[in-house]
């Protein structure tokens, strides 16, 4: 067992760049998710590791095997490389039981009559569907049909696992049962895995690493809290939270601490001080939820504003509050008093990013 | 179940994908342009085909297009074709909108009547309309006795045209009722809403809604109006009309001396032309709408109600199908049955079953009947699988070329079929080893399969298309290459399209003639062709037998697979 190593992945559909020089490393029996929003080659990416696209370039291989070498012009069809998926719509066979689903694969690899029905009974008993076999895919439920789908993925021991967005065709209630479940099933299966979602909260419940992607580029690489806590980019940190950014220019140095000068009068303390020098523009990144109502003592970091709106959202409250620096997205347990309000941005909260880096 | 996971193992077993998807696309190329070149090559000869001392020229192209009698001909074709759709086209959008729009009674009924001539050869309706409305028909002799005059002349381009538009009106009909069975009503309801009335909510919104498919299918009528041969050969050859086909069929048949240059000239521009048509055709339409699905929508809409004019439109449609449609077709039986049909005597006296009789003894006559069936199954049946290979192949494969295969797939719309059928004819000739072939139905299932492929192509797309694409890739996923996809994924899934594509080629076997015509020989008649010689020699009760055991043998068909289609 080894580890799925992508390199310097390149697809052009036309003149579309759909991914720009991705690789990567999946580390045997981890769950990556590749995450973004659509069109950011996340499935595209997943298609070429399937073999169901062929790139222009880059190098694809699973445990020392060679899957696609485009400079070698090695290309094995999808067939040929026993993977297993489970794709965005299920895609479970409409004229075949959940048995012969199941059985399709194991047929072709010339598996022995009786190791197709062991195998089928004991994957089918794993995702909690055990006597289904006779049952056709309409006769199911969405999340039944969605495990057996999962179950025809993985019942001819594939070296790794594809998941386009598979949880996504699920009500909402459902797909956060299937989430921890889907995360169980996986490790008990120990089973490499890659999984596309543009879904955040899924990613980060469920992956030992995540990947965010954006127009055909892996912007960050990380496990999820680091990928929440220390965004490298604007998109990374846009794309996952409710963010606000301030933009400011670094005024001071000071014991590892770092003073940013934002929207005037304001200056606000950051802990995690990169090499930033003095009088460099950049940019203070804040999850809404890090943002609280100061108290009467506090002095440091206090940015006073007026609240212009605000949403329940069952839990919380998110207010947008406008201040000399810029509008800020807050996130509280209790509803913020209407009018002027005076917050709290906490030094280790912010995160510093460059100015403008184009996304 | 424990992680055992293993090292993708290099398969040895290797794929017949490519092999069979090489041939397949090979068969393609070849059938298309089997008939083409020898015409080409004919169309640029000083001499006859069989002659192997031949030198290149433009004469037949210039003899051609001098003569008088050539661009008379082109103008009465394009009068023709011309009247023949805008009949057309006007009576099939105001049925589709009748039936498919507004509240008229018994619309189901309705639809499956105006559909009818569409099942029916455009020969055996020329023959029908003949025996009711041509100069010594039963409905003229009867209205010549009451006002003294004949009240219309069938064998004229007006009448041509009227009997054509009977055959073409199911073709707008369909495209029309589908493009309107695809468009949300509440466009109408809205404009009723905004003050309309009802004929004004189908003039401001319906009709323009309805453009696209109008354009489309009058296109499509005009070309095949260009190039229909039956009913301007047998309604228009007693009053000296020629278009295009029959004069090609009688330049080669039934003239004297054969001017092969002449014949392969005329061919070539014909087909030229109606390239070109095709093409603006398609330029109109993008490629999903080509396929147009009819039948089965979600939700039934509430139609438009017409009110006091509900049962007006009802006769309307009623009276058409009644006069256009019905009494031709009794009337071909009747005559059929009789030795003479008219209103002058009893048809019950003079019944006899002779017609019949010789159609049956006479070994040549019952030999079409047998050849047209096993046409029209046989081939039907290896047609439909090849045609749904091709739309596999054009729309669910990496093959390289699927592009071109597509576009190659659908260009035999482009040759009318009597000039598929001289093609056949000349490449049959010309090929060494092909002349044990020529003289066989194999000859004729070739071009009719060839003269086909798009009806059958369109007639199966449109499932293949509707098939989530992930459905084969989870297949080839799991180790099934493109063959084993095929047939164990997606062939399955289209079998009611297959089922359904396959009796609309039998019906349309059964009753190709064009194609046959220059084709068939001793031992491959087929009814078409033995219709035509009947005709010929003046044999009208036999005809009326052949064309009548054709209705029965098409009706069959039809009962067949709708109590087969009704099962599933």
């Amino acid at each position: 067992m080894g580890d799925l190593v992508i390199e310097g992945l390149v697809k052009h559909y036309g003149p579309v760049l759909a991914v720009d020089n991705v690789s990567l490393t999946v580390p045997a029996g981890k769950l990556v998710s590749l995450l973004g929003p659509s069109g950011c080659g996340k499935t595209t990416t997943l298609n070429c590791i399937a073999g169901l696209e062929r790139p222009d370039a880059g190098v694809i291989r699973v445990a020392g095997t060679i899957l696609t070498d485009a400079s070698r012009r090695i290309f094995l069809p999808p067939e040929r490389r026993r993977l297993g998926m489970v794709f965005q719509s299920y895609a479970l066979w409409p004229h075949m039981t959940v048995f012969d689903n199941l059985a399709f694969g194991l047929r072709l690899q010339k598996v022995p009559r009786d190791e197709i029905h062991r195998r089928i009974t004991e994957v089918l008993e794993l995702v909690g569907l055990g006597g289904m076999e006779r049952r056709y895919p309409y006769q199911l439920s969405g999340g039944q049909q969605q495990r057996v789908a999962l179950a025809r993925a993985v019942v001819s021991q594939p070296a790794v696992l594809l998941l386009d967005e598979p949880l996504s065709n699920l009500d909402a209630k459902v797909r956060e049962q299937a989430r921890f479940w889907l995360r169980e099933f996986q490790q008990r299966l120990g089973i490499t895995t890659v999984y596309v979602t543009h879904d955040q909260a899924e990613a980060l419940a469920i992956s030992d690493l995540v990947a965010v992607m954006s127009a055909g580029k892996v912007l960050q690489y990380g496990p999820p809290r680091e990928i929440y806590e220390r965004p490298a980019t604007r998109f990374v940190a846009d794309f996952i939270g409710a963010t606000s950014f301030l933009d400011g220019t670094v005024s001071d140095r000071v014991d590892g601490l770092l003073r940013v000068r934002v929207g005037g009068e304001i200056e606000l303390c950051v802990t995690h001080a990169l090499a930033r020098q003095p009088g460099e523009p950049v940019v203070l990144a804040v999850r809404a939820e890090r943002i609280a109502l100061a108290m009467d003592g506090d002095t440091v970091n206090i940015v006073p504003g007026i609240k212009r709106s605000q949403v329940y959202l069952g839990s919380r409250y998110q207010s947008l509050v406008e201040t000399p620096a810029g509008t800020l997205r807050v996130e509280t347990a209790m509803e913020l008093p209407d009018g002027k309000v005076r917050l709290k941005l906490p030094p280790e909260a912010l995160v510093v990013l460059p100015p403008e880096e184009g996304s | 179940m424990t992680a055992t996971v293993e090292a993708a193992r290099p398969v040895t077993r290797r794929s017949l994908d490519l092999p069979v998807q090489v041939a397949l696309a090979a068969a393609t190329v070849a059938l298309v342009f089997f008939p083409l070149v020898p015409i080409l090559v004919q169309a640029f000869s000083t001499r006859p085909l069989y002659d192997p001392v031949r030198a290149f020229t433009l004469s037949n192209f210039t003899r051609v297009l001098s003569s008088g009698a050539f661009w008379s001909v082109v103008g009465t074709t394009v009068a023709f074709a011309a009247l023949t759709t805008v009949l057309a086209v006007t009576l099939g959008t105001v049925l589709a909108i009748l039936v498919e729009r507004t509240d008229l009674p018994a619309r189901g009924l309705l639809n499956s009547l105006v559909i009818l001539p569409f099942y029916v050869s455009p020969l055996v309706l020329a023959f029908a309309w003949a025996v009711i409305y041509g100069p010594q028909g039963y409905l003229t002799i009867r209205a010549r006795q009451l006002i003294g005059h004949d009240p219309w002349n069938l064998y004229s381009i007006p009448g041509l045209a009227v009997v054509s538009m009977v055959y073409y009106v199911p073709y707008t009909y369909l495209y029309c009722t589908a493009a309107l069975s695809l468009s949300d009503p509440q466009v109408e309801d809205a404009a009723r809403i905004a003050g309309a009335g009802p004929l004004r909510a189908i003039r401001a919104v319906t009709l323009p809604l309805l453009r696209p498919a109008i354009t489309y299918s009058a296109l499509l009528t005009f070309v095949s109006a260009l190039e229909l041969l039956s009913i301007p050969l047998v309604l228009g050859t007693p009053a000296g009309i020629r278009v295009l086909a029959s004069y090609l069929y009688i330049l080669g048949i039934a003239g004297g001396r054969i001017d092969y240059g002449a014949i392969a000239a005329i061919s070539v521009l014909t087909v030229a032309i109606v390239t070109a048509l095709v093409w603006v055709q398609e330029r109109l339409v993008s490629e999903e709408r080509r396929f147009v699905t009819t039948g089965g929508r979600a939700s039934r809409i509430r139609p438009m109600e017409l009110g006091s004019l509900r049962w007006l439109a009802f006769v309307f449609v009623m009276a058409y199908f009644t006069f256009a449609v019905l009494l031709p077709l009794i009337g071909i039986v009747a005559q059929s049955a009789t030795a003479f049909l008219s209103p002058l005597i009893n048809p019950l006296q003079v019944l006899t079953w002779e017609n019949y009789r010789l159609i049956l003894e006479t070994e040549a006559y019952r030999r079409s009947i047998v050849n047209s069936l096993i046409i029209a199954t046989l081939g039907g049946a290896i047609g439909i699988l090849f045609m749904a290979f091709i739309s596999l192949m054009s729309y669910r494969s990496e093959f390289p070329g699927r592009r071109a295969l597509t576009y190659l797939a659908l260009y035999p719309r482009a040759i009318p079929g009597i000039i598929v059928g001289i093609g056949f004819l000349w490449a049959f000739l010309l090929i060494p080893g092909l002349g044990a072939v020529r003289n066989t139905i194999w000859a004729l299932m070739a071009a009719f399969i060839m003269r086909y492929i798009p009806l059958g192509f369109g007639a199966v797309s449109p499932a293949i298309l509707r098939i989530s694409p992930e459905l084969d890739r989870a297949a080839r996923v799991a180790g099934a290459d493109w063959l084993g996809t095929t047939r164990r994924i997606l062939l399955p899934l289209v079998r009611p399209a297959l089922l359904s594509g396959y009796i609309l080629l039998v019906i349309t076997f059964l009753k190709e003639y064009s194609s046959a015509l220059f084709l068939f020989a001793r031992g491959s008649e087929v009814i078409g062709t033995t219709m035509i010689e009947l005709w010929r020699q003046g044999n009208s009760g036999p005809v009326a037998a052949l064309a009548s055991i054709q209705i029965v043998l098409t009706l069959i068909v039809l009962a067949a697979s709708s109590a087969l289609l009704r099962r599933r």
